[in-house]
């Protein structure tokens, strides 16, 4: 068995570099990454993968000639999906006017299928353009990371117990003086309430937590 | 407290997706689309923003190319991918070629270093990118998410019409719990026998009748024990002052 082939299928290029399967050594997409000003390393043991990129993401290119010449280009991408590489697996496709009618079965394959992530391109160009983008843009914030954002949960409650027919903001901060959480507030007796909210709207809020709703229950 | 639970959902059967009725405008192919081409069944709601529910746990969001490509839009994207991710495990996104009108020579996308950034990004936070050519496509990804959703046992299985004033102000109430989508609220009505019997619900009893992860319906139980003494007494003492 190679035992080389397993820790290359985790290696990470260095900041601004790509490391990219020996075959593509000159091919116009390198010639472009190079423009771009990202350097390339080859690699013979990549596996199936084509590049690797610096923030722990790898591409496998189908490019337009695959998808013509047949299902061939299938085979590699579940090799490609069933290596247990850490990577974020990405496929590029190349859509052209030739391929394009093939595009959606394609996408179906790779996206519903495998559940990997599909980037359409037209051609080595525009991919050479991607793969820039996303090296420069490792260092910098994704405005898409969810903000780590601790909910302040009392409004929450408060805003819940309003819910309750017939108890608006004066009521709920009240209830929420003696029973502090929804759970205890569910679970008081009309009478524990009586004095907080008078009678009637206490029998309400009892009667609202504990009717029945559902219809086969 | 599981009597009451509803079946897991069937594996066959129309797929059903809800929609925001926000999205309604603009997409009359694609509503038609569903039905009739994809026979889904389509339930119109009002959600907290334009976009569709294709399962229990995805929700979908439908953008044009350009939008994704102009600069001005990135806030509002990141806002609305943000609030989608904390209520959907998962968030697909089908970008859609630009229209265009009638008698208009098809021009090229413009493919911009901004627009490969914004992709990588979404790629990046774990969103599911989609690509379509217009309306008719679009539908058919809708519905094969769907259906592939049902398949994996994640398919919207409860009634989407929830019937009485009092199941419509439970549904309110569950919708107002942190981190539940509609989805998870509307299991919720016609799993729960009573608001009361989810509130005292155990971890897998919330888990279970809401149709959602464990992660999730821990979080819903210990905000429903979640004492809020702290937040009262600085209102208090805000009016004092």
């Amino acid at each position: 068995m190679d035992t080389k082939a397993p820790s290359l299928l985790n290696a990470v290029p260095p900041y601004g570099h790509v490391i990219a399967s020996e075959k593509w050594r000159n091919s116009s997409l390198i010639q472009s990454l190079k423009c771009g000003g990202v350097k390339t390393l080859f690699e013979n043991e990549l596996g199936v993968a084509d590049f690797h990129l610096p923030n722990k993401s790898c591409i496998l290119y189908v490019s337009e000639c695959d998808i013509i010449a047949g299902n061939g280009y299938k085979r590699k991408l579940v090799r490609y999906r069933n290596s247990s590489s850490s990577f974020q697996e990405l496929v590029l496709v190349e859509n052209t006017r030739l391929s394009e009618q093939y595009f959606s079965a394609v996408q179906k394959f790779v996206v519903l299928d495998l559940g990997l992530t599909l980037l359409p391109v037209s051609g080595q160009t525009e991919a050479s353009q991607l793969i820039s983008q996303m090296v420069d843009g490792e260092g910098r914030e994704n405005p898409f990371r969810s903000r780590s954002s601790s909910l302040l949960l009392d409004p929450l409650v408060l805003a819940l117990v309003q819910h309750v027919p017939g108890v608006g903001r004066v009521k709920a901060l009240a209830l929420l003086q003696h029973f502090s959480s929804i759970h205890q507030l569910c679970n008081a007796a009309p009478d524990q309430l009586e004095h907080i909210v008078g009678q009637a709207a206490a029998q309400q809020i009892h009667s609202f937590f504990h009717k029945p709703t559902a219809a086969g229950s | 407290t599981s009597s009451s639970v509803s079946e897991p959902p069937a594996a066959s059967g129309p797929v059903c997706i809800l929609v925001d009725s926000r999205c309604l405008s603009g997409a009359v192919e694609l509503m038609t689309s569903l039905r009739q081409r994809h026979a889904a069944t389509i339930h119109v709601c009002s959600l907290d923003g334009s976009y569709f529910i294709v399962s229990n746990r995805t929700a979908v969001e439908r953008h044009s190319q350009s939008d994704l490509a102009a600069m001005q839009n990135r806030k509002r994207l990141a806002d609305k991918v943000n609030s989608l991710q904390r209520l959907f495990e998962r968030v697909c996104l089908i970008v859609e070629k630009d229209r265009t009108k009638a008698g208009e020579a098809a021009r090229p996308f413009q493919r911009t270093r901004y627009y490969d950034s914004t992709l990588t990004a979404l790629v990046r936070t774990g969103v599911r990118l989609l690509w379509s050519d217009g309306s008719e496509q679009s539908a058919g990804l809708l519905a094969d998410l769907a259906r592939l959703e049902q398949r994996k046992g994640q398919g919207i299985a409860v009634p989407l019409e929830v019937k009485g004033p009092h199941r419509q102000q439970a549904l309110q109430l569950y919708l107002s719990l942190p981190s539940v989508n509609y989805v998870h609220a509307l299991s919720m009505s016609h799993n729960f026998s009573s608001i009361a019997q989810l509130i005292n619900g155990s971890i897998e009893a919330i888990q279970k009748g809401g149709c959602m992860s464990r992660s999730r319906a821990e979080e819903i139980y210990r905000f429903l024990r979640y004492s809020c003494d702290s937040f009262l007494m600085n209102t208090s003492k805000s009016k004092n002052s």
